[in-house]
């Protein structure tokens, strides 16, 4: 009996040494991941107070180099308070309105850069300016409880896993949904996309679940007579559009289907891979031929990946003698048998509307420095960062050094504008 | 007897075949090319001093290049494939020590291998990881987690995506891990979020599997062939910003998101 005593009393200490060591540790946590918070949420206040005056001050001047002095510092500092926002523990639907807020104020500041338009930036940001200032007050009301409090993290926490309508952020959310909408309306081009995306200028007539079935025989004949499950989307999707999954063996996975025409969104299938491998001409031929039998045949081949088990294609529609980028066609190919495993046409069914643009050819060695070397030059359609779909020459350029730096650099053919500028390994 | 003569070397003619390289496959390699006959390539396109590049076995820019200079030198047609004259050039005024580069490439090392310089002295060793690229796969390839990618993504990227999509939903079916994986490219694209993959995926409160841990769990193959399809372009979750477990959300705002399709347990929204 006093051995069983003695024994316990040591366990008992030694679990009492554990806790008190955890507990320890637990604290140091949370000090660590408090003072880091802590941190980012004085950061972000500075700069929300510092981006209200620089856009105030940025309001003073006419003259070009004033101004463009002031809108590169609300550039900068509203992309440093956009990404303390995101490291803060906010409620999602805050941290969303806040992130989007501040890239559309940085957006402005980069074209009002370079438009160099001065009354057009003062015209927009009267309202931004009233509407930064009451957000600032209501930003110091919500977060002085946490300068405030006592170091207990507990209180942090609690206050971060509470809905936005019950948190201190519920005014400033409604205020930053509301100020999205009317200090920032989208442009045409921006309308244009989301229609786009949203798959708006579908007219074709719907098509029921039984049709949706046929549709996925004609495209995968191979796979016929699997199990098919069809389910809708749902109510809110911006597009209704069938989802088809299919087992059949070893063979398991699904296609999306449009409502309107039939037109496949995406398909991939999943099944264990053998060792054996098909040439390359071989893949390639597999994938024309489904493109071909697809309906998909005003597209050419103009990216190629091989991996582990597949290779991926990337068709993209030519109009005359220009590649239409944001019209193209994905296509994943098993390595073994040359089997089609993945089709996304979303890109493709979205189809552009291409509008007439003079060109001004490019005298490339004026264009680029001494001992570039060009690989290819094409002609493209796609889309600048205003979602403006721009005929554009796409040139493969390579540094004059061992290492071989290529580059992919796009340019607008009508301004001259640098579009895009990918390194390609 | 002359029939005899005759018909010996029409068989003989017939098991003599002709001499293309001691290593290389017979496939024609080119842009976009993966595997042993790349990783062959760059090796001895190195050793001629023709590559300066890393021997990852990714048919990339580098590569083609590489491959061009060594066609104009040895006076070959000059269009950065390597078919049967050009392996066959390179086989005869090359070597390739196959054991030593598959060596470095399984220990993870940086090496290079340059003609004329002892390949013990090629070696920094240390320099790479072992687990991420030593496992030899069924398939012979380099790597067991090096992946081609298109323009802008990184290995990184990828090893981010498979890691939250492992520690997400590991046990959903594939389309629902392809799923997953593209809410985190549509958030890189929507001007709500962050502007990286790290950033989106360990914004605080975004996803459980940062906040339980899951998310620095191994990936398996899986995994990473969902964040591959991903990266790819597939996007089985309809242009997603979100998902979650009806069975065990517990936030009242993620039900006001309007809905678009239910894939495994997860159902996905804007």
């Amino acid at each position: 009996m006093k051995n069983a005593v003695y024994l316990l009393s040591i366990v008992v200490v030694i679990l009492g040494l554990y806790a008190f060591d955890a507990k320890r540790e637990q604290h140091a946590l949370e000090r660590a991941v408090h003072a880091h918070y802590t941190n980012e949420l004085a950061n972000a206040s500075e700069k929300l107070s510092l981006l209200h005056t620089t856009i105030a001050q940025s309001m003073l001047f006419q003259d070009e180099k004033a101004l463009h002095n002031e809108l590169d510092t609300i550039w900068r500092v509203s992309n440093d308070m956009r990404n303390s926002i995101s490291r803060l523990p906010l409620h999602q639907d805050v941290a969303n309105e806040w992130m989007r807020y501040l890239g559309r104020i940085s957006e402005e500041a980069k074209n009002a850069d370079s438009l160099k338009d001065a009354n057009k930036w003062r015209e927009k940001m009267t309202v931004v300016n009233g509407n930064l200032h009451a957000l600032t007050e209501e930003w110091e009301v919500a977060t002085a409880n946490y300068f405030q409090q006592d170091g207990d993290f507990s209180k942090w926490s609690k206050v971060t896993n509470v809905e936005t309508a019950n948190s201190p952020f519920a005014t400033m959310s409604v205020n930053l949904k509301s100020f999205n909408e009317t200090d920032f309306p989208l442009t045409a081009s921006e309308s244009d996309y989301q229609k786009k995306r949203e798959l708006k200028n579908l007219m074709d007539e719907p098509i029921s679940k039984t049709e949706a079935i046929e549709k996925f025989k004609m495209y995968f004949p191979k796979i016929d007579d699997a199990t098919i499950t069809v389910t809708k989307s749902h109510d809110d999707a911006a597009y209704p559009f069938y989802h088809v999954q299919f087992v059949r063996g070893s063979r398991i996975g699904y296609a999306d289907i449009t409502e309107k025409g039939g037109h496949i969104l995406s398909f991939l299938l999943e099944r264990p891979i053998s060792k054996d491998v098909l040439s390359h001409e071989e893949i390639l031929e597999s994938a024309q031929k489904f493109m071909k039998k697809a309906g998909f045949e005003d597209t050419e081949v103009t990216e190629a990946r091989e991996n582990h088990e597949a290779w991926h294609f990337v068709f993209t529609r030519k109009v005359d003698d220009a590649l239409v980028y944001p019209d193209s066609v994905h296509v994943k190919v098993a390595k073994d048998n040359g089997e089609i495993l993945g089709i996304n046409a979303m890109e493709y069914i979205q189809k552009e509307t291409i509008n007439k643009q003079s060109e001004n050819p490019i005298d490339w060695k004026q264009f680029f420095g001494e001992g570039v070397i060009i690989e290819d030059e094409k002609k493209i359609y796609t889309e600048n960062d205003r979602y403006d779909l721009r005929l554009c020459y796409e040139v493969i350029a390579r540094l004059p050094n061992n290492l071989y730096d290529t580059f992919r650099v796009v340019v607008d053919a009508e301004n001259h504008e640098v579009v895009q500028i990918d390194a390609l390994s | 007897m002359k029939k005899i003569i005759i018909s010996i070397l029409m068989c003989s003619l017939l098991f003599v075949q002709p001499h293309v390289s001691d290593a290389f496959s017979a496939q024609v390699v080119q842009r976009g090319a993966y595997g042993d006959d790349v990783i062959e390539l760059q090796a001895r396109l190195q050793y001629l001093g023709f590559y300066n590049g890393r021997i990852d076995g990714k048919f990339g820019y580098g590569t083609y290049w590489a491959l061009r200079e060594f066609q104009q030198s040895y006076g070959l047609d000059v269009d950065g494939i390597a078919g049967k004259a050009t392996k066959e050039m390179l086989v005869n005024n090359s070597e390739y020590n196959e054991n030593f580069v598959k060596n470095q490439i399984a220990k993870g090392n940086r090496f290079t291998h340059y003609g004329g310089i002892p390949l013990e002295q090629q070696v920094q060793s240390g320099t790479g990881n072992a687990t991420a690229s030593g496992n030899a796969n069924t398939t012979g390839n380099p790597s067991s987690s090096s992946m081609q990618l298109p323009a802008n993504y990184s290995e990184r990227d990828i090893q981010l995506l498979a890691n939250a999509v492992y520690g997400e939903a590991r046990g959903e079916p594939y389309e629902g891990q392809v799923a997953v994986a593209a809410v985190i490219l549509n958030r890189l694209e929507s001007p709500d979020f962050p502007n990286t993959i790290s950033e989106i995926i360990f914004q605080p409160r975004a996803f459980t599997a940062v906040a339980d841990g899951q998310i620095w769990l191994t990936p398996n193959p899986r995994a990473k062939e969902a964040a591959l399809d991903a990266i790819n372009g597939w996007d089985p979750s309809e242009n997603a910003l979100y998902y979650f477990n009806p069975k065990t959300a517990t936030s009242e705002w993620i039900w006001t998101r309007p809905q678009i399709k239910q894939i495994g347990e997860h159902i996905f929204c804007y």
